[in-house]
């Protein structure tokens, strides 16, 4: 919609969009995520979730971390949703770390540190360091996915990538369906607190005990919707093959209404080529081996471990 | 009777259908759901002590056999990317294990046609033998693996992951799996979208 349509619109009283309901928040419309096609997003998302496992130093993967909070920020995230996020950062920090404590292995060349009244060892203390960031930095980039994609947005992207038909309406479906239990799950709450539940005054053993119980409705919901979308599948003529009655390929209308720009190239091949060259220069000459982390450089230098 | 379930009737033909593919993905949804709540429930790293998406696994693969046992292996792929407790790589290594975590349960419940309304003794040891037990360990005994391949934990950390991993999701498994089978299992038995075999 253009500004004087958009205007136009308003003075008529009529509900303009102003943000879109992403997967994992809301994303103003005009974030500059929206300017690039469902493909390359995807392509993105792949990008940052997988180049990590190309990167063993901990400040490179702390640089893809800021990145990734960057390109949030640049596309118009709401950060503060990521609070979510916070006890799984923390929680997986304290697990990493208390693991490597408690279980350093036997390896007879690592060096033993005191820290207090326990012992620890340099090398695993610090590979789980970097395992940690490397962790993040991948967790960050499945993040920025999903908080600035839609459902529809996936299934454009999927069918862009010619994903058989049957494939991606499932992918698709699943995401949608995800949300529309979210909804059934609120309903069902709802309904509950209207009959005088409580749920704060609850014990936290009963609290899990009602969660469980939520499922039953909704398997029970699902069962019924199963039937109504198959139904509706068929009397549109929907096979599984995605071809229509005479054997010819359906039109994908959804997949029409976006188009790949000269921009989507570049950032596509941008990308590919930043990944290729990565996982290159890491096979060929370890360029991003934990050995040449400044940080584990500098760290045995003071403590006089040699590599 | 526990066989009844299982056993097609006089002149009765089943094939898997568009109810199927619908049903793999409106399973998927509720597997991401639960899979989602509960990795951000009580995460403890890379395990959470209470993960109910097994026990939606196995169940998955008891109603509605392979359609089932590829919602368990789809929805982990979403429910980890949603709620960061494993990125995308780590997750499609565990597929396989995810895979077979549903599929165990069952293969065990046609194999031993047990009653998934958990009727008789019998079909309780099935469910808890082969529904939450052997999966879960097979499950952690593999995520922990991959793990350790990916150079995410040191193998010394790998048993103590393991423990981690098999009674956050076996507990949940048996207390969620047991009353969902108990009491959703005598609707779904008369929808059209159980399998009686592996695809219909």
């Amino acid at each position: 919609m253009t500004t004087s349509t958009s205007s136009q619109a308003v003075q008529q009283g009529v509900r303009v969009a102003k943000a879109r309901k992403t997967l994992l928040g809301h994303v103003p419309i005009s974030s500059p995520f929206y300017k690039f096609h469902p493909v390359t997003r995807l392509i993105m998302f792949v990008f940052f979730g997988v180049i990590p496992l190309f990167i063993f130093v901990p400040e490179v993967n702390f640089a893809l971390l800021l990145i990734n909070l960057m390109l949030m920020r640049w596309g118009r995230v709401n950060l503060r949703g990521l609070r979510i996020y916070m006890p799984i950062i923390f929680t997986v920090a304290i697990f990493m770390f208390t693991v490597v404590i408690l279980a350093p292995g036997n390896d007879p060349s690592y060096t033993p540190l005191q820290a207090g009244p326990i012992t620890i060892y340099y090398q695993p203390v610090f590979f789980t360091f970097a395992a940690y960031w490397r962790l993040i930095a991948m967790l960050f980039g499945t993040i920025l996915y999903f908080s600035t994609n839609r459902e529809r947005d996936m299934l454009v992207a999927l069918r862009t990538l010619r994903l058989p038909f049957i494939a991606s309406y499932v992918i698709g479906l699943s995401i949608r369906s995800a949300g529309m239990f979210m909804e059934d799950f609120r309903t069902i709450r709802e309904a509950e607190q209207a009959r005088g539940l409580d749920t704060k005054a609850m014990r936290f053993s009963d609290q899990v005990k009602l969660y469980m119980m939520y499922l039953i409705p909704l398997f029970s919901i699902a069962l019924r919707r199963a039937d109504e979308i198959s139904n509706a599948l068929f009397a549109r003529g929907y096979t599984l093959t995605g071809r229509v009655g005479r054997g010819g390929k359906r039109q994908d209308y959804i997949r029409s209404l976006y188009k790949i720009r000269s921009r989507d190239i570049i950032a596509i091949a941008a990308m590919a080529l930043i990944f290729a060259a990565t996982g290159y220069v890491q096979m060929r000459y370890g360029t991003f081996a934990i050995e040449h982390s400044p940080l584990n450089i500098w760290l045995r230098g003071q403590l006089g471990i040699p590599f | 009777m526990a066989s009844n379930v299982w056993t097609l009737e006089e002149g009765e033909v089943r094939r898997p259908g568009i109810v199927h593919v619908v049903m793999l993905a409106l399973f998927t949804g509720i597997g991401i759901v639960v899979g989602t709540f509960g990795s951000l429930a009580i995460p403890l790293g890379f395990v959470s002590a209470f993960w109910p998406g097994q026990a939606v696994q196995s169940i998955g693969s008891i109603w509605f056999g392979w359609w089932g046992g590829i919602a368990a292996g789809l929805f982990p792929l979403i429910s980890n990317s949603l709620s960061g407790s494993a990125p995308l790589p780590v997750s499609i290594a565990y597929l396989p294990a995810n895979i077979l975590q549903g599929m165990i349960a069952g293969w065990a419940f046609r194999k031993y046609k047990a009653d998934p309304s958990l009727v008789e003794k019998s079909d309780w040891s099935v469910w808890i033998i082969w529904g939450a037990l052997v999966p879960n360990a097979i499950g952690a005994a593999w995520g922990s693996t991959m793990l350790v391949a990916f150079g995410l934990i040191t193998q010394a950390a790998q048993l103590t992951t393991f423990l981690g991993w098999f009674i956050g999701n076996t507990i949940p498994t048996i207390i969620l799996g047991s009353l969902v089978l108990k009491y959703v299992s005598p609707l779904v038995v008369k929808a059209k979208a159980f399998c009686k075999g592996y695809w219909a």
